[in-house]
């Protein structure tokens, strides 16, 4: 079912009750022909030609594709981001494109996690606290427990307290792995997670977000240059120039 | 399925409203704010010297006016004075008293006194006074019943000064005109006067009936006449007014006396309060720039904060909240040293001031400018703050060149519009005139529009001018005025608007102190000899001459009064108010000769001795400017009042005069024949060499013609100076304040651009800059925009100086170079010093750890 009448559609994102049938046949995630053209001083660089692609409710799906081929951008779209140029996201059933800056905020704070190639942590706050921004910000508090528990998950139960700065590349990962979890997401972006970090860092890291990704019944999907990487996830979509040029599945475990 | 907590759901709030009460907003404010709290502290401190200057300006004020308005009858002594330059008829003198409860009587006048023990004369005033005067308040004296025994014995008590100066003690001797007088104490505090009856020689006091007997009754120019009334009956001192009404009398109760004294008590208090606005502002500019530096740091921080689902009022709040708590940190700090400031200086001078003013705190004034200091300086963050919803959550990702998601337009509208009512309310608050308060945030805002003109020209000239021919560190240097983040608009708006604001207050005080300074007229008289009798003029004449002074000018001196003009009696044009109030009560003192001084120019008619003798009008000279107050021009006619004796008088010439020159000028001058006979004095003018003492002239004097008085300019000057020097005091220490002002904005600015300068010096570095190489780069930078910034303030400085010097001071336009170069040198120099310091903390740090931490 697609809420084509926007003030509905507020009210709904305001309510924040996900209809169960928004997920037609389990599709978390639904892109059609969906494109994005920069213009700059005149000129026009087109960095996505119309993509289109679905993710189901916990599935993994990792997007594959040199520098520049668009796969960052394609993220962005798909988290709500930024505007496109043309087609539509579908997220959990609500159309990004008719919601306002704030919906799409409060859309992604529900539905969705991220984990970024360089951390992308509050440096002012503790791992601790920085794991607790999701729930907070919906007014949930009181959940130390919860947080201090994830990151004992992620093997940082002595680190609490500790700022960004003081962590090294794998463990701010790891804070944020938890961050990404912490509010149970129906979906997980993770963008070049192990970009910044060397093969023996990485290693935890990755079995970490599939655990978690299993365990919590997340989709994922996955940006990344690394085939070893993107072959762990279930789909392997293959991007360049902007185009998806291979979808490739494999078995679902 | 994963399970999104749908049931326990509370989004974070979109309002600002709501999300100001949302607590997740203070906490995440608390916490972000944790590493910076001592740095961002220290800029909230910036607004400190602007609220309290402007808290312990309106406290003073205000505290004065409570004073005043308690003891104003203690000010005046009366609930009546009337005060005329003539002795007033005896029948007026009884009708007057039969509507007091109590009636005093005083005539004040200068003149010489002598002191035989010490051999020597000073001018002074002399007071006699009768009856029970004063009626409300205290005259203070020592012995304290001094004041009583000079209404019951022959005697007199004086200011202590004179005491001091001439070694005099209580029961000592000292001679005015004829009579001998014990002095029979010394007077700690003063009766009230007259106000017009200004005091610039000392003061002694009489009895009134004592007067005659010095024989200097009826010779003195410069007497008042005064009656003081005890009468609390509103009804018949409103008679008194009416019936007396076209005498020329001044009629003074203790109502006028508060307000006259409020509206002198408002010119300061607004001066000074234009001082500490600007200051304000100034602060408030560099916490603005401080929240900006800190936005700054903090894009990426909001960028994930939106990435996680934060709505864009939420992020805006948390940023809201932590300005807030600086405005209210700056604004209590800078309220709590303005109220210290306030009780500490009426503290300091409770003993010199005529009335008494309890040094405790004005708790009302002091929360409304600790308010408005705080409203102001909100206004000026919200500059910065509107850029927070521009931050897009695509920051967050790498690579991401994400558009912002709204366009700025709107809301910089309304931020500015915002600040610009503020600005209204502060300028209104220390102007109470809307026009002009409107007027005053006007010219500010052009004075901003033109300095950020000048840094956008900068840039553009900047990107235009650099060729790539020039030596690479020039060509680095100067092209940072044009960068991504270069500084040029920061510095323009700091340190040229404080270059503009202290050249403008610096030129002014001095055009003030220049319109009374004598050291460079060698050829002025500095020594008034006044009353001079028309049988005394030869003998006084051959008196300088035989001490060796010159006798620079001798002139008669008619009084006068105008009795209508152009037909139109003065009363009437009075209450029309089409004429200043001054020029018709006042008694001009009037000459006649046949030629013109080398002060004086004619600029229109013609100065003609020859008239025709046959008609009953006669031609008169009038100074310019009065002929403009009193709206007459040549041909017109004026009738005029001499001592009775009713002329008519044409306008045959208009004079231009150099009134600053101190010689004996006149704004009335008549051609000899008409006056001659009129009564009348005669002044001599001669001058005493600089470091010479007026002593001999004053002694010989007082023996031969104890009527004349001898008014020494420089003693005067002196004594306008010594209360000049105080009231330049007191405008520099809120120019201070300003300036502590400018230069937390100046901190604030340099800080704002270190990170960027940092980084970049460390990328130098790293490529293989020396440190040398470094500091060239950042001192052309800093020297251009130092330079630029203070040529810009110096600029506008002169703009706005050149109108007033004509206009308002009537000097030279001309503020000479000394000034203006000093102060674009001393921008410069400021601004290269700060450069260096900042390379200094590049080459401290090591290229790897600045990158890092970037």
């Amino acid at each position: 079912m697609i809420d084509q009448d926007k003030t509905s559609s507020q009210k709904n994102s305001e309510l924040n009750i996900v209809p169960d049938n928004a997920l037609v046949n389990g599709v978390i995630l639904e892109i059609r022909n969906l494109g994005k053209i920069y213009r700059n001083a005149g000129h026009e660089l087109t960095v996505l030609h119309s993509v289109n692609m679905d993710v189901h409710a916990g599935e993994s799906c990792a997007i594959i594709g040199p520098s520049g081929s668009g796969k960052t951008t394609l993220l962005g779209l798909c988290a709500g981001l930024d505007q496109p140029s043309q087609g539509h996201v579908k997220l959990a059933g609500e159309e990004l494109g008719l919601l306002s800056e704030d919906q799409r905020a409060a859309l992604r704070n529900r539905l969705v996690g991220f984990v970024f190639q360089n951390f992308q942590l509050i440096p002012t706050l503790t791992a601790l606290e920085n794991v607790l921004v999701p729930l907070e910000l919906r007014g949930q508090n009181g959940e130390e427990e919860k947080a201090e528990a994830l990151l004992a998950q992620v093997g940082l139960k002595d680190r609490l307290d500790h700022y960004p700065t003081q962590l090294s590349g794998g463990e701010q990962q790891r804070v944020a792995l938890a961050r990404a979890f912490i509010h149970r997401p129906a979906l997980l972006f993770a963008d070049e997670p192990t970009g910044n970090l060397d093969n023996a860092t990485s290693e935890p890291i990755v079995e970490m977000l599939f655990r978690l990704n299993k365990e919590a019944g997340t989709a994922l999907v996955l940006v990344t240059h690394d085939p070893a990487l993107a072959a762990k996830a279930d789909r392997v979509i293959s991007m360049r120039a902007g185009r998806i040029v291979s979808e490739e599945n494999h078995a679902r475990s | 399925m994963p399970a999104p907590n749908s049931q326990n759901y509370n989004p974070p709030p979109t309002k600002l409203l709501k999300a100001l009460s949302h607590p997740w907003v203070w906490r995440m404010a608390w916490r972000d704010g944790r590493s910076e709290r001592k740095r961002l502290s220290v800029f909230a401190l910036a607004i400190v010297s602007g609220v309290a200057a402007l808290t312990a300006i309106h406290c003073v004020k205000v505290s004065v006016e409570a004073a005043v308005d308690v003891q104003a009858k203690a000010l005046l002594g009366a609930d009546l004075q009337i005060s005329s330059r003539e002795a007033y008829e005896t029948a007026d003198t009884e009708f007057i008293s039969s509507k007091a409860e109590s009636l005093s009587r005083e005539v004040a006048f200068s003149s010489m006194l002598f002191f035989p023990e010490a051999d020597a004369a000073k001018l002074v005033q002399v007071r006699g006074v009768d009856g029970k005067f004063p009626f409300y308040g205290d005259i203070e004296t020592k012995p304290s019943a001094a004041w009583q025994l000079i209404q019951q014995q022959r005697g007199v008590v004086l200011e202590a000064s004179l005491m001091d100066q001439f070694g005099l003690k209580i029961g000592d001797t000292v001679k005015l005109g004829e009579l001998n007088l014990t002095i029979l104490g010394v007077v700690t505090k003063p009766a009230p006067r007259s106000s017009r009856f200004s005091g610039i020689a000392p003061e002694i006091y009489l009895n009134l009936n004592e007067l005659e007997a010095t024989g200097l009754l009826g010779t003195s120019s410069l007497s008042f006449h005064t009656l003081y009334l005890k009468n609390n009956n509103a009804e018949q001192i409103k008679e008194l007014r009416t019936t007396y009404a076209s005498k020329g009398w001044r009629f003074e109760t203790p109502e006028d006396r508060r307000d006259s004294l409020g509206k002198t008590l408002d010119v300061f208090q607004q001066f000074l309060g234009i001082i500490a606005m600007v200051a304000l502002i100034l602060g408030a500019i560099g916490v603005a720039s401080a929240i900006q530096t800190h936005l700054n740091r903090r894009i990426s921080s909001i960028a994930i904060l939106r990435c996680l689902g934060c709505p864009g009022q939420t992020a805006y709040a948390v940023y809201l909240v932590q300005s807030l708590a600086l405005g209210v940190l700056g604004a209590l700090s800078g309220g709590m040293l303005g109220i210290l400031l306030h009780v500490s200086l009426l503290h300091i001078f409770k003993d010199q001031l005529p009335i008494t003013i309890e040094a405790s705190p004005q708790w009302l004034t002091a929360f409304t400018t600790t308010a408005i200091g705080f409203a102001v300086c909100t206004a000026f963050t919200f500059l910065p703050l509107s850029r927070i919803s521009s931050i897009s959550p695509g920051r967050a990702l790498n690579n991401f060149t994400a558009q912002g998601f709204k366009q700025q337009g709107r809301s910089l509208l309304a931020v500015g519009s915002f600040l610009f009512i503020m600005l209204l309310i502060l300028a209104w608050f220390n102007i109470p005139d809307p026009k002009r308060a409107a007027g005053m945030v006007v010219g500010l805002a052009i004075v901003l529009a033109c300095l950020g003109g000048t840094a956008r020209l900068l840039i553009f000239l900047a990107r235009r001018l650099t060729r790539r021919s020039w030596p690479y560190l020039l060509r680095q240097g100067l092209s940072n005025l044009h960068r991504p983040q270069n500084q040029t608009h920061l510095f323009l708006f700091s340190l040229g608007l404080g270059a503009f604001l202290l050249l403008f207050i610096l030129l002014a005080k001095n055009a003030a102190l220049e319109r009374i300074t004598l050291s460079d007229m060698k050829d002025s008289p500095n020594i008034y000899l006044v009353d001079v009798q028309a049988g005394q003029l030869e003998g006084v004449t051959t008196l300088v001459k035989k001490l060796d002074l010159p006798v620079l000018e001798r002139a008669p001196i008619v009084t006068m009064r105008i009795k209508s003009i152009k037909g139109v009696a003065v009363r009437e044009l009075q209450e029309k108010g089409k004429v200043p109030r001054w020029i018709l009560q006042r008694e001009f003192r009037s000459s006649y000769r046949d030629n013109l001084s080398n002060t004086e120019t004619v600029v229109a008619g013609e100065w003609s001795t020859n008239y025709d003798k046959m008609l009953t009008t006669v031609p008169v000279s009038l100074e310019v400017d009065m002929a403009k107050d009193l709206g007459v021009i040549l041909g017109d006619e004026l009738e005029i009042d001499i001592q009775g004796v009713l002329i008519q008088a044409k306008i045959a010439s208009l004079r231009k005069v150099d009134w600053s020159r101190f010689n004996l000028n006149f704004f009335m001058l008549f051609p000899s024949d008409v006056l001659k006979d009129a009564p009348g004095f005669h002044i001599v003018t001669t001058r005493i060499p600089e470091g010479s003492s007026s002593g001999q002239l004053q002694r010989e004097l007082v023996k031969q013609f104890p009527n004349v008085s001898a008014i020494d300019l420089t003693l005067i000057l002196e004594t306008v100076n010594s209360i000049l020097q105080k009231v330049s005091l007191v405008i520099q220490f809120v120019v201070g304040f300003t300036l502590a002002s400018g230069l937390a904005i100046l901190a604030g600015t340099l800080l704002n651009g270190r990170d960027q300068r940092l980084r970049e010096s460390a990328l130098l570095r790293t490529l293989g800059a020396s440190t040398r190489q470094i500091q060239s780069i950042l001192v052309v930078e800093y020297a251009a925009l130092g330079f630029f910034s203070g040529l810009t303030g110096v600029l506008l400085a002169l703009t706005a100086y050149i109108p007033l010097s004509i206009w308002v001071f009537e000097s030279s336009a001309w503020p000479g170079v000394f000034l203006p170069l000093l102060v674009i040198a001393a921008t410069t120099l400021l601004s290269v010093l700060a450069g260096l310091v900042l390379s200094r903390g590049v080459c401290r740090h090591s290229p790897l750890e600045v990158i890092n931490s970037a």
